[in-house]
Order: structure tokens, then C-alpha cells, then sequence
């Protein structure tokens, strides 16, 4: 086709390089550091290229193969979801050494829409979404120049914010269609394929725990998960969200253990109150959920291990949505078996021998388990302080926490806590988790955040089986359940307390974003099917009634597209308005007639519609004048109607 | 190829209208064609990757951006297909040409006013124009081959647009009730106008001619040659000769006269004399076998009159 080979012009290079750019913008915000730095350099060269004119072959693949070694080397030569962003980025910067025809450009624009997909994959935050959108826009835009090109209007002949205004319409006609589809096609439940894994993992809970190893997560204040409770809410000291429990310890970390993993969830008797929740969890890239202590019944897609580690069927790579309801435990595993004991006390021989010399001074003191777990949270009361500053530990980690610095954080306290425990013969593990949560003025939800990320211990007492102890709580309960005041400080409640509301109403738009945007999904669909009226619809109803939408939708874009296209000049508009009313009363203005000429015939005919010969010669003069006219004349013109009959 | 090329003219074939039709012709949508184009076939294939991709891994955002370029391209068919919609094809007219000279081909258009449509294009087999209309009305040339002498009736028109985004390409066809005239090809080379067969009175004197017409007196200018020696001897003042040569405008182009031409190549000389009658601003009068004498005149009108009447003379045997 002769006409795919037309030759790219200015205008059309810049728009298509702008569009491009744009649309990269976004991933390369996601990218870890030397490679945004990397990629946006070799996007400047091949596009400085182009516009030279031909690149040679040689210095094409010599740039390709240094942006893919060097993102080969970022990744550890590891192939991840993000590893294959930062391809996709590299060769989105390369491809315009080749930009030298309109097909070019479109290939290129064509390849760029991929660049926000690729970024929603990595993240979903309002600035990728915002640039995603722009970059989006910005090639509908580049597209509009290239067709104006191949119909042979010159660059000039229409304006910058005319083409954006064209391409911000096409969008706005098709929203509705879209929205009808985004929210009304049927989703699938199951995926068909899993999403690629990333190879660098961000911190969060997880299955290990070591001393030191959560500092990133406490100082990340993104939200962890929002909750909305229906009926009765529990108090911030109620609030333990319950994570991964660890089990093991080997003398440094603590880890879930393998064997609790696949036992049925142990009895647990429940008490009053019952809270109903809902959680909207936020991406992890793992499949651990939490609750709150201790969950009633595990929806679908849920399992519980033995400990009542939750995990989910699927890895969370998406904002996901958890119904439950939960009760404080009044019994939670009252009868030990033999072999659980066993693991709750296991520890490994030839660490922390101070402590395990506290410990039998105390057993020989006492036999009521109640007693040294009161003696030992008095201690950590009375002598212990919380910190975040921390040293590395040693090889006796506890040894040091509990004898020499006292000064750590939930990590330190309840692995400390737990071995003192375990070395006194009572049946300890350590739950990780969050706890508390700051309330949303606005949404009637709770958000807790990943700095609410919090480990505390378990102990097992005759009779009342696991009862939890926090033994970080006994030195700074402020610290834990009240994310607030981390975040104001101390004192400075002033300025920073002006903004609260502010930044409480900016995650309020967030939630209600996630809840009909980001997190929807095949359940939440059913969900407002059924809040419209519309319980148990099938897959083949779901359609239906999609495709009633879709027809409206369609009709709605025929209409509005019919109607958008309108003459652009006011005056000549409101003319033509004007012409269109008296052709209604006959008085139509022929094709060959002049404006004047038209309005003596009209006078002729209706002798009362004076005002109309005024009018056309007023018309006529601000069509023919240089300068900007008499503002009225729009009105007037706009406000005439045809004089009526009976006015005769 | 060959096998595409003829299901394409076959389905060509199908589209409407399938015979002449009258001008003014309006373009509705039971004649608006649309297919998408090459890119559009390109921009649907990835938008359904996107879509697959978004909705495999629950991944709205994507899907949700998906789904606004999904919707951003109907809309942009449906403009597509508007910019046609409504076209009044007014008038199509050909200016006379001779043969094998390619003949221009003007299309007027209207449209109600309200609208904007620009970048249409105005094709006819290998020949394209752009078309954009102002102030609702507007107008294309195209050149249209011409191969032989006669009535040509035009063949179908495409108008055509792929605004705004190049996605789409909506098209219809216009196949005017019309014929233009093409004059016969004149012929290269061959003898020169032939002398002309008129009366007298229209002679003109030329010192060139030959026939003696008259005597008069010397004038300062004369050329010493035309004196007539003798006469001025009798007469005791120079008189001069003065010469008539009956090339006058009424120069005669006579069908009968040619000779043992064949048939078409006595239409091409006529032709060529016409014209080159037309040029010397000489009257002439065109004589054919079974009508009247056209002329003699001169002039547009009197060069169309001839060249119609040879254009349209019926075909040898």
C-alpha cells in the first residue's frame, strides 16, 4: 500500500514521540533505580537518531543489546514480572530509531499502549493511573495527527487543543460503553493463566520472621488492608489482626511449621460479641491473609491451618476482598495433644543460656504457669524499653535482648518472650499479624497500614488452651494499637492535625476507588447485581443484560457523535439556527439567495419581522469584518425568532 | 492476486449503486461502506490481547483502560462513517479534452452546514483528490484517463475518509448519469492548413499574392519591388502593384478533400486543422460528409461546435 509508506512528518514524529514518552513514563517510575536512568537515556538517543534520519543497523543493535544486558543484570539474570516490564520498557525506548513512516509511527504508538498495561501489573497507585490514562490519551491524540497527515491536511490546519478536544471527546462517547462493560461483562473467576512472579519480593508478613528483618515494613506507611464492620465494632485492644504463627526457632529466626500446615484447623469455642467485617486487602504477591482473633468460619477461597495460619487458594497480586466474622476465643485448643506440645516447646540445644537459667530459677519457684507468665510481663514492664534502634544480634540473640540491651521492638519482645516461655516449660509460639488500625471519618471503615505490622506471642495454659500475651503491649501500648500518634509525632498535633481530615478524605476516594474499580471482581459483581435487583444471575443473564447495555451504549455514542460535529464558529452556528427557524415557517433561505436578499424576501412576506434585515446586515458585516464584532449581534441572533402571522 | 483482485471487483460489484443514478446524489448510511483498515485490524488484535491479559489476572485498571480505547475506536467508526453520511454529490463535470489527454474532472459536494468534514478523498481508480469542505460546500479535481474519441460515461466514484484515527476506512460510491465529451486526438505532423476555396469579397491583398488586383500611389514604405516601373513611367508618379491572395478566414476544412485517408485518420487531421486554424485566428468552415457546413466563425464556441461534430462522428464501416 503506497499509502502505508508515506513519510512521517514533524508534526506527526512529535506527537507520536511525545505519546511514547508519556506511556513510559509510568513504568519507568517502577523500575528499580539505574534502570529508568538507563532506559530514558537510550530513548533519547534513538529518537535523536530518527530525526537525523536513517539509523545505521549496527548502531541499533549495539544500543538493544546494552539495555538488555544491563536489565538482564539488574534482574540477577532472574526472569520476573518485573524483569519483563523492564524489557518491555527497553524496547518501547529503542523502537523510534525506526520512525520514518506513518506505519512506523503507528507500530510504535501501537506498542506504546502496552507500557500502562505492563505498569498496572507492577502497580495501581492514582499516579500510574493518571499517567497511564495521559500516555493513553496522548496516542489517540498522535493517532489523530497521522490520519490528518494521510488525508492530506497540513499540520497547521488544526489546532493542538482542537485535536485533543476531538480525541477527549471520541473517549467521553465511549464511556458508557465501556463502563457497561467493565462492570457488567462476566468475569472469570479463575484465571486462565497465573500472572508471572516478580523477582524481587517487597516486604511484608511472611512465613520467617528474624529479629531486625521488619524495620522497612514498620516505616512503610502504605495501607496494609481497609475493614468495614457491619454491626458492633471491636475496640482498638480488640483489634489483633491475626497473620502467619511461627512455630519453629532455631536460634535466630522463628518459621511457620510444616507440619501444622496441613492439619485441620484446631476447636476453638468463641464468645460474645461476633464482629462482621469486610477486608480489602491490598496486593502482597504472597497468599497470606489475615483476620481478626479468632475467625468464626473461612469463606470460599480461604484455609486455615491448624494455628489458624490463613492462607489463600491464589497469590494476592490484586486488591482482593475477605467476608468473615469473628469472635474472641474463649477456648482455643484446650486439649494438647502430646505431639503439639512437644513442637510449642521445641527449642535449639546450646543457645541463650542466661535465659534458660532465668527460666528454671523460675519453674523452681512456682508450678502455676499463670504465675511466671505474670512474673515475666511484670519484668518487661518494670525494666524494658521500645525502640527501633536496634544492633544486629548475636549468636544468644535473646540472651542479649533480655540481659543486656532491654530496649527493642515487637520482633525482640515476643521472640524474647517466647523462648523465656518455652525454656520454663510452657507452650509458646509467636503470632504475627497487625494490630489496631486508624478509623476513616468519612468512609465509616478502618485502615490499617503495613507499619501496623505487629508480632506478639501465644502461650498455652491449662484449661483456657492458647491465650495471647503481648508482652510489647506491657511496654508501649501506644506504640501498637494507635497508628495516629506515630504518625503525628509527639506534640506536633498542629499543623499536622489540620491535614488529617484532608488526608483522610484522599483515602476515602481511594477506598471507594478500590471498591468499584481496582477490587472488583467476579464476587463483588454478584454483589451489586443483587443490591440492583438482580440475585443469582447467571453467566448467560450476565450477558443479556450486557448486551442491553452495550445496545443503549451504542445508541447514546450514535447520538452524541451525530450531534458533536457542529459547526465550530458561534455565530455561524447561531446563523444557521436561525436560517433553520424560519425554514420551519416556510421562509426558508434558498441555496443561491444571499443573506440581504433572503432577508428583503422575508420583510416582503411578513412586513411585522423588521428586526431580521438589522440582524443579517449585522451578520453580514461580522463575517466580512477583520476585527472582532459587536458582541450582542450573538445574542440577538440567538434570541430572533420569526415574526408570527398573527401578528399582522 | 489475480483471484483476490476479481472477488474484490466482484464484491465491488455488489455495492450500491449498482447502476448510473441522477444527481444530486446524498450518501446514507444504506450506502456508507466501513471496514476497518490494516491498522484497525492491528489496534483490534491488541486491544483483545489487553483484554484477555486484564481479564485473566482481574487486573482493572488495565481492563478499565481497555475498555476506554475499545470505546474511544467505535466512537471513532461511528465519526468515521458521519463524515460521509449526509454528502450531497451535486454535480460532476469534465472538461472536453482530446484523446489520450488526461480529462479533469471536477465533483462538487454539499453538506448541511454543522458538521465538519475534512480530509475526504475523491478517488477514481489510480486517481485521488483531497476534499474538504468550507462553508458547507466543496469541490475535487480529478483526472480521469481518456483513451478514444467519443462520449465518456465516468465510471464509479469512491469518496472516502479514514479520519479521525485511521482505524477505519468508510467509503461510497457515486456513479453519475453523465458523459463528457472527448475530441478526437489531433495528428502529429502532416501538411499544412490547406489554401482556402472562398469567394473574392473576402479576399485580402497581400504584396505576396499573385493575381494582379490593382494600381495605387506610392507610399512611403513600399518595397521598391512592388513599384510598377512602367505605369509610374506613363503616369510621371511611382505607382505601386498591389497583389490580392484568397487565403482569407474562410478557409474551408472538407471532408470530401482529404483524399484516400483512412476514416479516423481524416478525423485527426480536422482536428489538427482546427485547431491550428483557431491558432492563426483564421475563420474557418468544417464541411462533413451527411450534415450542414459548420460555420464559417471562429472562436471557443465555434472550435467546440467542430470538434464535437468530429468527435462524434460515427465509427468507420
Amino acid at each position: 500500500m503506497a499509502r502505508d509508506v508515506l513519510a512521517l512528518d514533524s508534526a506527526g514524529r512529535r506527537w507520536s514521540l511525545l505519546a511514547a514518552a508519556v506511556c513510559l513514563l509510568p513504568l519507568l517510575l517502577q523500575l528499580p533505580m539505574p534502570l529508568p536512568v538507563a532506559i530514558a537515556v537510550a530513548g533519547a538517543i534513538a529518537s535523536l537518531m530518527a530525526s537525523r534520519g536513517a539509523t545505521p543497523g549496527w548502531l541499533r543493535a549495539l544500543l538493544a543489546l546494552a539495555v538488555f544486558g544491563l536489565i538482564l543484570a539488574q534482574g540477577g539474570m532472574h526472569f520476573g514480572r518485573d524483569t519483563g516490564c523492564a524489557l518491555l520498557a527497553g524496547m518501547l525506548a529503542i523502537k523510534p530509531s525506526e520512525l520514518r513512516s506513518v506505519r512506523d509511527a503507528r507500530s510504535l504508538l501501537g506498542f506504546a499502549l502496552f507500557a500502562p498495561f505492563a505498569t498496572f501489573l507492577l502497580d495501581q497507585g492514582p499516579l500510574s493511573l493518571a499517567l497511564g490514562l495521559a500516555g493513553a490519551l496522548l496516542v489517540l491524540a498522535a493517532l489523530a495527527r497521522l490520519s490528518e497527515q494521510e488525508s492530506a491536511l497540513p499540520a497547521a490546519s488544526v489546532r493542538h487543543v482542537a485535536r485533543i478536544g476531538t480525541v477527549a471527546k471520541l473517549v467521553a462517547i465511549g464511556l458508557p460503553l465501556a463502563l457497561a462493560a467493565f462492570w457488567l461483562f462476566p468475569r472469570l473467576a479463575t484465571p486462565l493463566w497465573g500472572i508471572p512472579e516478580m523477582s524481587t519480593a517487597r516486604p511484608g508478613l511472611s512465613n520467617e520472621m528474624s529479629p531486625g528483618d521488619w524495620l522497612d515494613l514498620i516505616a512503610d506507611d502504605a495501607p496494609a488492608m481497609r475493614v468495614s464492620f457491619r454491626g458492633p465494632e471491636p475496640t482498638t485492644r480488640q483489634m489483633y489482626w491475626r497473620g502467619p504463627t511461627l512455630t519453629d526457632y532455631d536460634g535466630r529466626s522463628w518459621t511457620a511449621s510444616r507440619w501444622l500446615r496441613d492439619l485441620p484447623p484446631a476447636p476453638v469455642e468463641h464468645g460474645a460479641p461476633t464482629w462482621e467485617y469486610e477486608i480489602t486487602l491490598e496486593p502482597t504477591e504472597r497468599n497470606l491473609l489475615v483476620a481478626l482473633e479468632m475467625p468464626l468460619d473461612l469463606p470460599q477461597g480461604m484455609r486455615g491451618a491448624h494455628e489458624y495460619t490463613l492462607t489463600s487458594d491464589r497469590r494476592l497480586d490484586r486488591i482482593t476482598r475477605w467476608s468473615l466474622r469473628s469472635a474472641p476465643a474463649v477456648r482455643f485448643e484446650a486439649d494438647l495433644s502430646e505431639p503439639m506440645r512437644r513442637l510449642a516447646l521445641r527449642l535449639p540445644p546450646d543457645f541463650n543460656p542466661r535465659t534458660r537459667a532465668l527460666a528454671r530459677q523460675w519453674r523452681a519457684e512456682t508450678v502455676d504457669d499463670g504465675a511466671i507468665v505474670d512474673r515475666a510481663l511484670a519484668w518487661i514492664r518494670g525494666e524494658f524499653a521500645y525502640t527501633l534502634d536496634t544492633p544486629l544480634p548475636g549468636r544468644h540473640a535473646v540472651d542479649e535482648f533480655l540481659f543486656e540491651y532491654k530496649a527493642g521492638f515487637c520482633e525482640h519482645f515476643s521472640s524474647a518472650f517466647t523462648v523465656l516461655m518455652r525454656e520454663a516449660g510452657i507452650p509458646a509460639r509467636v503470632v504475627t499479624g497487625y494490630t489496631g488500625g486508624t478509623r476513616n471519618a468519612y468512609g465509616n471503615y478502618w485502615i490499617v497500614r503495613r507499619m501496623d505490622a505487629h508480632a506478639w506471642s501465644e502461650v498455652w495454659l491449662e484449661g483456657r488452651g492458647w491465650v495471647r500475651v503481648d508482652p510489647t503491649a506491657a511496654v508501649a501500648p501506644e506504640r501498637i494499637y494507635d497508628t495516629l500518634d506515630d504518625r503525628l509525632g509527639t506534640g506536633a498535633a498542629g499543623a499536622a492535625g489540620g491535614l488529617l481530615p484532608i488526608a483522610d478524605l484522599g483515602d476515602w476516594a481511594r477506598q471507594m476507588w478500590n471498591d468499584f474499580m481496582l477490587g472488583f471482581d467476579a464476587e463483588r459483581q454478584q454483589q451489586m447485581l443483587q443490591r440492583f435487583g438482580f440475585p443469582d444471575m447467571d453467566t448467560g443473564g450476565l450477558i443479556g443484560l450486557f448486551s442491553l447495555c452495550a445496545v443503549l451504549a451504542l445508541g447514546w455514542m450514535l447520538w452524541l457523535v451525530a450531534r458533536s460535529e457542529r459547526e465550530r464558529d458561534p455565530l455561524l452556528r447561531a446563523w444557521h439556527a436561525l436560517g433553520r427557524r424560519y425554514a420551519r415557517v416556510g421562509l426558508a433561505r434558498a441555496r443561491h439567495e444571499p443573506a440581504h436578499a433572503w432577508a428583503r424576501r422575508v420583510l416582503a412576506a411578513n412586513p411585522h419581522d423588521t428586526a431580521l434585515l438589522a440582524l443579517t446586515a449585522g451578520f453580514t458585516a461580522a463575517r466580512y469584518a477583520p476585527a472582532p464584532s459587536d458582541p450582542t449581534l450573538l445574542r440577538s441572533l440567538r434570541a430572533h425568532r420569526p415574526a408570527r402571522e398573527t401578528d399582522r | 492476486m489475480s483471484m483476490v483482485a476479481g472477488l474484490r471487483r466482484r464484491v465491488e460489484g455488489w455495492a450500491r449503486p449498482r447502476r448510473p443514478e441522477v444527481l444530486p446524489a446524498r450518501l446514507d448510511r444504506r450506502r456508507i461502506y466501513i471496514l476497518p483498515t490494516r491498522f484497525g485490524a492491528f489496534v483490534a488484535a491488541l486491544l483483545l490481547t489487553m483484554a484477555v491479559g486484564a481479564l485473566n489476572y482481574n487486573n482493572n485498571p488495565a481492563l478499565l483502560l481497555c475498555l476506554l480505547l475499545v470505546g474511544a475506536s467505535l466512537a471513532s467508526l461511528l465519526w468515521t462513517q458521519l463524515q460521509l453520511s449526509g454528502l450531497d454529490v451535486r454535480a460532476v463535470h469534465g472538461e472536453p479534452v482530446a484523446a489520450g489527454v488526461p480529462m479533469p474532472l471536477h465533483v462538487h459536494v454539499e453538506a448541511a452546514p454543522g458538521r465538519e468534514r475534512r480530509g475526504l478523498r475523491v478517488s477514481i481508480d489510480d486517481s485521488e483528490a483531497p476534499l474538504s469542505l468550507h462553508d458547507a460546500g466543496g469541490e475535487a479535481t480529478l483526472v480521469l484517463p481518456t483513451f478514444r474519441r467519443g462520449w465518456l460515461s465516468p465510471p464509479r466514484l469512491r469518496i472516502s475518509t479514514s479520519r479521525p484515527l485511521g482505524m477505519a476506512r468508510a467509503w461510497s460510491w457515486v456513479w453519475p448519469q453523465a458523459r463528457f465529451l472527448v475530441y478526437p486526438a489531433p495528428e502529429t505532423g502532416g501538411p499544412p492548413l490547406p489554401d482556402g476555396g472562398g469567394d473574392a469579397a473576402q479576399a485580402r491583398l497581400n504584396p505576396a499574392g499573385e493575381d494582379l488586383h490593382h494600381l495605387r500611389d506610392w507610399r512611403a514604405g513600399d518595397a521598391p519591388r512592388t513599384i510598377a516601373w512602367k505605369a509610374s513611367a506613363r503616369r510621371d508618379a511611382l505607382v505601386v502593384r498591389e497583389f490580392e491572395r484568397p487565403q482569407g478566414d474562410d478557409l474551408t476544412l472538407d471532408w470530401q478533400r482529404l483524399g484516400a485517408l483512412d476514416h479516423e485518420s481524416k478525423i485527426r487531421r480536422l482536428a489538427r486543422w482546427v485547431d491550428e486554424a483557431e491558432r492563426n485566428a483564421l475563420r474557418y468552415r468544417l464541411q462533413l460528409p451527411g450534415q450542414p457546413a459548420i460555420g464559417p466563425d471562429r472562436g471557443a464556441v465555434h472550435r467546440h461546435a467542430c470538434l464535437r461534430a468530429l468527435a462524434l462522428l460515427p465509427e468507420a464501416g
